[in-house]
């Protein structure tokens, strides 16, 4: 073992220990950590965890929607501020959500940020607002006002939207677009009075342990 | 020349023994109920089960009538299953050579995955937000879309019928998904959906496939066919009586995917463990054969050190992992089936007749269901499978 020595032993060893072990199983496999997920606004990318809705789309939607409401004229310039029922969002997309909460947050905002011109009715506490009225009726609890008279608001506008999705699925990825849409309806004569619009597509590729 | 023996011999030894020194982890005792399992598992069990668990739960649950408790089990997989697009630290390992298939995160294959969405659809349904269990629908039918013969791509019939039929009811037109369910039919034929009936029966029975694993190193997925002595499901409400058979299949679904690209990876792995293994014979006969026979001390050396290579090609060989990823969500059942009436508000009691081939009813499997139809106009729906506890309020 001298003449051979320790050094030409691990020189024989090694090499042949690492060329076994080196390389991959998944060799041959087109993209075997798969593509992370690309945002596709028109002028921006930007890596997510998955193709659906997300929160940041809320975010982004919900402000830019409460931007453009805010600038129109029958909002802008009204002489009294008009009242605002919300409808729910009909969710069209393959995505499940809780539709509430595009409509939720452009209440807030615009109710924050609007600076009195718009007044949210309350028609999702209606079933409340009902119970408590006719406690005053009875006389069961105490009234500021004339319990008898109808004081519960009509609205002026609806606020709804919907959310359209198309989606594509084959062994390059996964693609999915979602068109979300907002409309106010003038509750008197059912014109859309303004309408906003957002999408985004969104891209990914499984990681290969799940192809 | 002893000593360089024993050294190696050693080595060998302790590396072979490595293997074996991980102390078991994550002992989950099973009881064979997912009720009580499921939550045991998920707490104490190991991660990448989770999903697994919450599918086995979200069964269970559903056929006790344990509507809210699926709710949460099927939202967690759903929640996960956005990890598809990027894959856990462990998960990656498991395109590696030496970590087994089986160390992944578990998401299901597509008809797994598929399920859990359907499921989910059914309970929004239930909470009276059809156009999110449409959503469920389609997101459903989308986990089956790639198929590797486009023939097979999202072709379950069930899944293109409720969307069509959600769609209609929701004032569109669902005339295009009741095309595609009509074209992909291959048990019973779907009939012309009445988007005013308000009554509406969700039906699963049998036992659905599971996976098994072939091939010299347990590297290619197989599927074990499901099986039910139900064929066709007899629902009397009040008067009225209909007789359906099975829209969906899950053993057809199952094996009508086609071959995975971790197929692909898991076939690399299997050359990989037989070509070392037999380097490893080859290098350990051939160097142990020169160092004996030769009377050459250089020649003996250098046999012995090709001895030794073989011995590390053959425990290479040995640490690969090639075995094909068989956990299943193994209480899904095989048929899927859907029937709706169109019923007056308050109480009715429906009960469910599962018949056999020749269409006799299998006393045992037959339940009960009273349930209430609202005065607000919303769908009443209704989950029953061969294997729910009867009678059941809904």
């Amino acid at each position: 073992m001298k003449a051979f020595g320790w050094k030409r032993f691990l020189s024989l060893v090694l090499p042949a220990a690492l060329l076994l072990t080196a390389g991959c199983a998944s060799s041959g496999v087109k993209n075997p950590s798969g593509v992370g997920v690309t945002e596709m606004n028109a002028d921006e990318k930007g890596f997510v965890t998955g193709t659906g809705i997300e929160s940041q789309d809320i975010v982004t939607v919900a402000d830019q929607m409460c931007r453009g409401l805010l600038g129109i004229d029958r909002i802008a310039n009204a002489t009294t501020p008009p009242r605002i029922a919300l409808d729910p969002v009909i969710n069209e997309t393959r995505f499940p959500i809780n539709k509430d909460i595009f409509l939720t947050r452009m209440m807030a905002q615009l109710t924050a940020k609007s600076g009195g011109k718009v007044v949210f009715l309350a028609r999702e506490r209606m079933e409340a607002l009902k119970k408590e009225r006719d406690l005053k009726r009875a006389g069961e609890v105490t009234a500021s006002s004339d319990p008898n008279v109808q004081e519960f608001k009509g609205a002026d506008y609806f606020l709804t939207g919907k959310l359209q999705g198309l989606s594509t699925r084959t062994s390059r990825g996964t693609s999915d677009y979602v068109l979300y849409t907002f409309e106010l309806i003038d509750a008197r004569t059912s014109e859309i009075v303004w309408a906003g619009e957002h999408e985004i597509k969104r891209q990914g590729l499984e990681d290969a342990v799940y192809r | 020349m002893k000593r360089v023996w024993g050294q190696a011999l050693a080595a060998a030894l302790m590396l072979l023994a490595a293997g074996c020194a991980t102390a078991p982890t994550n002992v989950v005792r099973l009881t064979g109920d997912p009720l009580v399992d499921a939550p045991n598992a998920i707490a104490n069990g190991p991660p990448r089960d989770r999903v697994l668990w919450d599918d086995r739960l979200a069964a269970a649950a559903m056929r006790q009538g344990r509507f809210a408790q699926a709710q949460v089990a099927l939202d967690d997989t759903l929640a996960r299953l956005g990890a598809i697009f990027s894959a856990d630290k462990e998960s990656k390992k498991a395109r590696g050579y030496f970590t087994a298939e089986a160390k992944k995160t578990f998401l299901g294959e597509p008809y797994e995955r598929v399920m859990a969405y359907y499921y989910r659809g059914i309970l929004y349904w239930m909470a009276g937000e059809p156009d999110n269990a449409r959503a469920c629908f389609r997101s459903a039918a989308f986990q089956d879309a790639d198929a590797e013969n486009k023939a097979y791509a999202s072709d379950y019939v069930l899944l293109d019928y409720l969307d069509g039929l959600i769609t209609a009811k929701l004032g569109g037109d669902g005339s295009d998904a009741f095309k595609r369910a009509r074209a992909e039919d291959r048990l019973a034929i779907p009939p012309t959906a009445n988007p005013k009936n308000n009554v509406l029966f969700f039906l699963d029975y049998g036992r659905g496939p599971t996976k098994y694993a072939t091939g010299e190193y347990h590297e290619e997925l197989r599927f074990r066919d499901g099986f039910s002595p139900a064929l066709e499901v007899l629902i009397r409400v009040d008067e009225q009586a209909v007789d359906i058979g099975p829209y969906d299949d899950l053993n057809f679904q199952a094996t009508t995917r086609g071959g995975r690209v971790m197929d692909h990876i898991l076939g690399n792995k299997a050359v990989f463990k037989k070509t070392t293994d037999v380097a490893g014979d080859v290098a350990l006969v051939g160097g142990l054969g020169t160092a004996i026979v030769s009377q050459d001390q250089t020649a003996q050396e250098v046999g012995l050190g090709i001895a030794a290579a073989g011995l590390i090609s053959k425990i290479v060989s040995a640490a690969t992992k090639p075995q094909a990823d068989t956990r299943s969500w193994d209480n899904l059942p095989l048929y899927l089936s859907f029937a709706s009436f169109q019923l007056p508000p308050g109480q009715h009691t429906a009960t469910v007749e599962f018949l056999d081939p020749k269409r006799v009813p299998i006393p045992s499997l037959t339940k009960t269901i009273t349930f209430t139809v609202s005065t607000d106009g919303k769908d009443k729906v209704l989950y029953v499978s061969d294997q729910s506890t009867t009678p059941q309020i809904q």
